[in-house]
């Protein structure tokens, strides 16, 4: 008869806990949500075709072979008129750097010669590179139709050959020739996930041991002594900063010799300093976040609440495993609220894309937007708080 | 020392002080008496400079502010809760609350070991706090409190759950300190045990009852005890 009065204090103390109801009902709707759009589909490859000269009257034929495959077919901004074949290369770069396609394939005038020259006649097929997935889906899209393409394509057949003969001139495949903006054809999947765990671990971790910590500085009353000393706010912020920041760093440090050792590619000295400021940056806002998140849970509980609060929808929505493309735009804009959106971006552009840490500028800007934001608002509360207590 | 003029101090439509006027002088050992809830931490947490005033105005030294960086270097407390680190031993706790007040680290490690051996924690300064019995607790927080040499030490129940005997030495050392001029603001809910302080103020809802010397109280309620000089004095008001 015991248990059931237990059990009654339970539910009247969770039911007047408007916040640990909410997490109990919701949170689970929320991740059920993300995980139900993060495996809802594959993300899509897409395509562009660029012909030059007689090769132009192929191309529709190519785009119907195309079309019957898993990937997009976009038109590129690259004007139908013929340049300088550097020229020309330098617009499909431009249009793989922009992001409008992760392939693009050139068929130019001299294919056609090539073919009847007795030659299996090259193609060029550009690659943006940087995502393993993507890459594969239209490497294979397009291996898969430039059969239809070499038997589509004109042959010239002298009288001494047979039907056979005749018959492996048509079938002689293509040459395909793969360039790539970023990378190469050595990438692995894996490649393209390593460079995000730096700024997850640390930022999950820093988090974490942020809140706890900071709660029980509030709970056990020494919070209330050293803010009565001689000692500010900022100070306070700026020691926990101090104290975690060697526990973290060598995390961190920890962290990054596993990837930099998994990682199939070279990494230079510069791309490791840029990680690691990146990585730093991480550090910083996931600080000031656990001491905010503690600020604002009024018990333990609640503080603990705030974890999978705050690591979930990272975890899901910044780009991490799945791509923020299959989220609806809702998610998409939530995901540009997310930290770790930014340090993925960053972390990819030096580590895949090979380039220098200030070409993210917009993403150091946005973490550094982050955490001074975080911390203004962690004052205001802190002073909020200390004047209605 | 503290001076309160007129402090209110509301939360919402709750008043919890109610138009306070109270003179600590310097050097005595002043006790704000009353039971829960009748606002004696929310007059520590202002006189603190953790908490504002709704209205009124309150004084340290006669110029300054609570809060100010001044009065924060000479203000030392000791809160209800158990406030130390638990993964701190019991010397390491001391001396991390006596190097934010920015003591010299030679002055701040002699006098460590004075204080620890004055709440007779010496043989125990390796400990660590977590491993404390709660009596210990107490005597460390009070070393914690005296590391900078306060002036105003404010304390808020110093001896909720501390056994009689050890109450006593507690009471020993609070008279000790004001005679060497320190001013000590107790708040406790045993009534009985502030017959020790050199003046106390009656507290009810906020609201000051009566402000003298525990003799002159008991007198006045022709009682040999605090505690029914207090009840007294609150059916007195109740009365009219």
């Amino acid at each position: 008869m015991v248990t059931h009065w237990i059990s009654w204090r339970i539910i009247r103390e969770i039911m007047r806990d408007r916040r640990t109801l909410a997490f109990f009902f919701l949170v689970p709707l929320l991740v059920m949500s993300l995980i139900y759009y993060a495996l809802q589909e594959d993300e899509t490859a897409r395509l562009g075709v660029v012909s030059r000269g007689v090769m132009r009257l192929f191309e529709a034929d190519l785009m119907m072979t195309l079309e019957e495959e898993d990937i997009e077919l976009v038109s590129l901004d690259i004007p139908d008129e013929e340049v300088d074949p550097e020229l020309l290369e330098k617009l499909i770069w431009a249009e793989l750097r922009d992001g409008h396609a992760e392939g693009i394939l050139f068929l130019g005038e001299q294919l056609l010669e090539e073919r009847f020259d007795g030659k299996r006649g090259r193609i060029d097929f550009y690659l943006e590179g940087s995502r393993p997935t993507l890459t594969a889906s239209v490497v294979e899209s397009v291996a898969s139709a430039m059969d239809d393409l070499a038997a589509s394509l004109p042959v010239v057949i002298d009288s001494s050959c047979s039907a056979f003969c005749a018959n492996s001139v048509n079938i002689k495949p293509l040459d395909l020739e793969e360039h790539f903006l970023y990378g190469s054809e050595d990438y692995r999947l894996i490649d393209f996930f390593l460079p995000v765990f730096p700024p997850f671990f640390v930022f999950f971790f820093t988090f974490l041991i942020t809140t706890i910590t900071f709660q029980r500085e509030r709970l056990r009353g020494t919070l209330e002594r050293l803010l009565i000393a001689p000692v500010s706010f900022a100070q306070i912020v700026m020691g926990y900063i101090g104290g975690f920041i060697i526990f973290s760093g060598c995390q961190a440090v920890i962290i990054l010799t596993f990837i930099l050792t998994l990682m199939s590619f070279k990494i230079t000295l510069s791309q490791v300093g840029a990680i690691t400021i990146l990585t730093l940056l991480m550090l910083l806002i996931s600080l000031v976040l656990g001491l905010l998140a503690s600020f604002l849970a009024a018990n333990e509980f609640q503080a603990v609440q705030f974890i999978p609060l705050v690591i979930l929808p990272q975890i899901f929505l910044s780009d991490m495993i799945w791509s923020i493309d299959s989220f609806p735009v809702f998610f998409q804009w939530i995901s540009l609220a997310l930290p770790l959106t930014h340090a993925n971006v960053a972390m990819r552009n030096v580590l895949l894309k090979q380039q220098n840490l200030w070409d993210s500028w917009p993403q150091l800007l946005t973490l550094s937007g982050f955490f001074l934001g975080i911390l203004l608002f962690l004052v205001l509360v802190s002073s909020r708080q200390q004047n209605s207590a | 020392m503290l001076k309160l003029t007129r402090v209110t101090k509301k939360y919402g439509t709750q008043t919890v002080v109610d138009n306070l006027d109270l003179n600590i002088p310097q050097g005595i050992v002043f006790g704000l008496l009353g039971p829960n809830g009748s606002g004696k931490t929310t007059i520590l947490r202002m006189a603190m400079g953790l908490l504002k005033p709704t209205s009124g105005r309150l004084s340290i030294l006669e110029k300054y502010s609570p809060g100010d960086k001044l009065v924060r270097k000479k203000l030392g407390y000791m809160p209800q809760q158990l406030a130390v680190y638990p993964g701190l031993s019991v010397y390491e706790n001391v001396l991390f609350f006596g190097r934010l007040y920015g003591i010299p680290e030679s002055v701040v490690q002699s006098r460590t070991h004075k204080l620890l051996k004055m709440v007779e924690l010496e043989p125990e300064q390796n400990k660590l706090a977590g491993d404390l019995s709660g009596g210990m607790l107490r005597r460390l927080m009070l070393a914690t409190t005296l590391i900078h040499q306060p002036s105003l030490i404010i304390l808020d129940e110093p001896t909720a759950g501390v056994d009689p005997s050890l109450r006593l030495r507690f009471w020993d050392w609070f008279a000790e300190l004001a005679q060497t001029g320190t001013t000590i603001l107790i708040t406790t809910h045993h009534i009985s045990e502030a017959s020790r302080c050199d003046k106390v103020a009656f507290l009810r809802e906020g609201k000051l009852l009566e402000y003298d010397t525990p003799e002159s109280l008991m007198e006045r309620y022709n009682c040999n005890d605090l505690e029914k000089a207090f009840v007294q004095a609150t059916q007195a008001r109740i009365g009219g």
